[in-house]
């Protein structure tokens, strides 16, 4: 479905490499995982295999087509995501997501039964004849996400998609996520959040300094699973045992501090020093 | 937000806004040193030029014309509503429209406060206005005059007190001005009329008021500057109230024979007038101030609400709506290319109708295609220069023409299309309407235009307005800016803008200069020769090859390894 191979990136008047030779292979039916710390080639990754970025050297492939010597065909089997949510303000919501179908050329039928469903499935219904200016954060990343599944693709790349979404929409992506694959696509994406790569992704990737640490099998190895954040703070290089120890703990015990006890003796005291 | 006042917070946020504004903590490269250096070496050269025509046109009104008091009312008076026009642009950006507002708000400072401080800012930006465009008048005038020492520090307090009124008068202009702005927010069509209609009638207005005056001018036989026409000036001077009383302030005894008393009574005309309008500013803005900006928070993100079905549309026509729609809901894009590609045949007629009544009287009729020629191309510049943001104004966005299956070549093609087809049809009318107008044979049966006139300057024109447009384009797609913060809007005219506009000038001049030169005069290259206007088509066609070669240059400019340059192209 998407295949990376010996993926170079250098920003121009940078000296550091983004990202350093890079491959990996994702296979139709899998939600693939993309992990690393800020700046770490995450973000660099998927703008060149979007097309968003040109890259000194490698092969993209999506769906079998090459992103250099046919890129039409490989976008037309993408849908993305941004980390930005940017979005033509001017256009209302429907306008917004006619006018990307027309772009991948989606017929009528489609477009109406996918944006209802949609619309409906992210609890947007009422703004999509609104101006998107005047939606949320949210409803920007909504909409955004509705665009890039109006044409059904084969591979669904999101950059950090949970970001500034509500739970209840979180849980409706994932929900998708999984719906999407099971129809044999693919889904791509980009996160911060460990514990819910590790729930939702049969594999993940971990970059560091624009170079791939490692892919991590999750679906059929509980180790990995088990060890995830372990294995990220080591690969990452900030493993350091007491403040894992205390992010591990984090999600057993009650991190919570304690409230300051209220001393009603001394606060009146006070007040009435105050007043004289 | 708390309520009190305190001087500390108001000197606080003056440097803060100052330092926003001219103060830079980061080092700049000595490429952009040197565009800095030179921005500031082309506004100084810009000024000078502007003030020699000040030392110019003032030596001959008080010279000539021996206008001196009058002179001084007059100047006054231009440069005051001058002043005032800048100044309520000025508060309405920053009283009302500044993005800090909001900012501010959280902040803990009191909205009087803060009103206090960017009033201070806008008074002295008013108060350097008021002094760049009247001393260079004040002075020529008291060097003309051999005027005493103490004329020039009369001057100087007289620029000061008058320095008021604009931005009083600006205070209470702003007020109604947001309203209607904040009324009208979303009527995009309503809002794209109006300022046709406004540009066209204020442009016709002025072409009308000024086409009078040559022609009152020329039929009785009076120049500018004779007696009776100086008498007019003179009694024009003398009722125009209150710009008058600031002349005579500056030395009432000497120029006008006035008395000590008349003067002091001037004077309290004068206080009277800036006191009652102050209050009234003071009025309006301290209540209507926290209310605006609030209401403009408030409704920043309110907008329109319209049903449209889900209609396929191919790949070309869906880029073209959605293009001319982002335009259309811009109150900036609309007036800059909409309104003026709308408006411009108008002006375009109305110049052509002014340059016909001068130019042919003058010199013969002969350079009016050469005129024509170059007046169109000067207009359709104006509008062409949009095209130089096609790129830039996607901002945030520009992501999306990247990831999207529609090949650049077809993307910018259909941009390309756009913006000249608006362009080609503006052109079209204006040699409709220009040439419907001038083929018309008069009583003696000369018509100023021939068909083949008409139609050669159309068909010029019309590749002119092609190459310019893929001039336009190939620099935004070389080095676009975008504008990453807000809603992405291009407000401010970036360097690619100011380029195409040089490029369309320097073309139009050449073009009508061209014209113009060899339709008075014989001209041989060896063998061939340009003949007279009674032969002109080897103009049009020497004119017609140089277009075509401009269109092809460009066009190759623009297409030729489009692809690569686009996907370079890194927000």
């Amino acid at each position: 479905m998407l295949t990376v191979k010996d993926l170079v990136k250098k920003y121009p008047k940078s000296e550091r490499i983004a990202v350093d030779h890079i491959s990996f292979e994702l296979k139709p039916g899998e939600i693939f995982g993309f992990l690393g710390q800020n700046g770490a080639g995450k973000s660099t990754t998927i703008k060149c295999l979007t097309g968003i970025l040109p890259y000194d050297s490698g092969t993209i492939e999506i769906c079998g087509y090459d992103m250099k010597t046919e890129p039409i065909k490989a976008k037309m089997n993408m849908g993305y995501v941004p980390d930005n949510h940017s979005v033509y303000e001017k256009l209302t919501g429907r306008e917004y997501v006619n006018y990307v179908a027309d772009l991948y050329k989606v017929s009528s039928a489609d477009r109406t039964e996918r944006m209802d469903k949609f619309a409906k499935l992210f609890r947007l219904e009422f703004a999509m004849d609104r101006q998107i200016k005047s939606y949320s954060h949210g409803m920007k990343q909504k909409i955004c996400v509705i665009a890039a599944l109006i044409h059904d693709p084969k591979l669904w790349v999101l950059d950090e998609p949970m970001m500034g979404l509500d739970p209840q929409s979180t849980a409706e992506i994932i929900a998708f996520m999984r719906e999407h694959c099971a129809k044999g696509n693919t889904v791509f994406f980009s996160s911060h959040n460990l514990d819910l790569v590790k729930k939702l992704c049969h594999r993940a990737a971990i970059v560091n300094d624009g170079h791939l640490i490692d892919i991590l099998d999750l679906a059929g190895n509980e180790e990995n699973k088990q060890k995830l954040e372990e294995i990220f703070f080591k690969a990452t290089g900030t493993y350091d045992a007491r403040l894992f120890e205390d992010y591990a703990s984090q999600e057993s015990a009650d991190v919570r501090p304690e409230l300051p006890v209220e001393d009603n003796a001394s606060n009146s005291d006070e007040k009435v020093e105050e007043e004289k | 937000m708390k309520s009190d006042f305190s001087f500390q917070s108001v000197k606080t946020l003056f440097k803060l806004d100052l330092k926003s504004r001219f103060g830079t903590t980061q080092k700049i490269g000595v490429k952009n040193r040197l565009m800095q250096v030179s921005n500031y070496l082309f506004f100084a050269v810009v000024y000078a030029v502007l003030i020699l025509g000040i030392v110019y046109l003032s030596k001959i009104f008080i010279n000539k014309a021996n206008l001196e008091i009058g002179f001084l009312t007059l100047s006054t008076m231009v440069t005051m509503l001058l002043a005032t026009a800048i100044s309520t642009g000025t508060v309405i950006k920053n009283l009302y429209m500044n993005g800090d507002n909001e900012l501010l708000l959280r902040f803990p400072v009191s909205g009087t406060e803060v009103l206090v401080s960017k009033s201070i800012y806008c008074y002295i930006h008013n108060l350097v206005v008021c002094f760049a465009t009247m001393l260079p008048f004040y002075i020529t005038f008291g060097v003309e005059t051999h005027a005493p020492v103490g004329d020039y520090f009369s001057y100087i307090a007289v620029i000061l007190f008058s320095s008021l009124l604009p931005y009083f008068v600006a205070n209470i202009i702003a007020v109604p001005v947001m309203k209607v702005m904040n009324y009208v927010k979303n009527q995009f069509l309503l809002v794209l009329i109006f300022t046709i209609a406004a540009v066209c009638g204020a442009f016709v207005l002025y072409m009308s008021a000024l086409s009078s005056i040559v022609d009152y001018l020329t039929e009785a036989n009076k120049n500018i500057f004779s007696a009776e026409v100086i008498e007019v000036y003179q009694h024009f001077a003398d009722n125009a109230y209150p710009f008058n009383f600031y002349a005579y302030l500056i030395n009432g005894k000497r120029y006008a024979d006035m008395s000590s008393g008349q003067m002091a009574l001037n004077f309290l005309y004068l206080l009277l007038i800036n006191g009652g309008l102050g209050a009234l500013a003071f009025f309006i803005t301290t209540k209507a101030y926290y209310r605006t900006i609030l209401y403009g928070i408030e409704t920043e993100k309110t907008s329109f609400k319209k049903k449209v079905r889900n209609r396929k549309r191919n790949v070309f026509h869906a880029i073209l709506h959605k293009e001319f729609f982002l335009i259309l809901r811009s109150f900036n894009y609309s007036f800059q290319y909409l309104a003026m590609a709308c408006a411009a045949p108008f002006m375009v007629f109305f110049c052509s109708r002014l340059a016909v009544s001068m130019g042919t009287k003058s010199i013969g009729a002969t350079i009016m295609p050469g005129l024509m020629l170059m007046i169109i191309i000067i207009f359709v510049t104006i509008i062409v220069s949009f095209a130089s943001t096609s790129i830039s104004r996607e901002g945030n966005c520009f992501y999306l023409t990247k990831v999207i299956p529609v090949s650049y070549t077809k993307q910018v093609l259909t941009k390309f299309f756009l913006y000249s087809i608006v362009a080609i049809v503006s052109v079209a009318v204006c040699c409709a309407v220009t040439g419907g107008y001038y083929t018309q044979p008069d009583e003696e049966g000369i018509s100023v235009l021939s068909k083949t006139d008409v139609l050669s300057i159309f068909g010029i024109s019309e590749m002119v307005v092609m190459a310019l447009t893929c001039l336009s384009m190939w620099a935004d797609i070389k080095m676009p800016t975008f504008n990453v913060a807000g809603d992405g809007e291009l407000v401010k005219a970036n360097k690619n803008v100011a380029l195409s506009m040089i490029v369309g000038m320097v073309v139009a001049v050449a073009y009508g200069v061209f014209a113009m030169v060899f339709s008075l005069l014989p001209f041989n290259i060896g063998e061939w020769h340009i003949v007279r206007m009674n032969n002109v088509s080897d103009i049009y066609v020497a004119l017609s090859v140089v277009s075509a070669v401009l269109l092809a240059a460009s066009a190759t400019l623009m297409f030729v390894k489009l692809n690569k340059r686009y996907q370079n192209i890194a927000p």
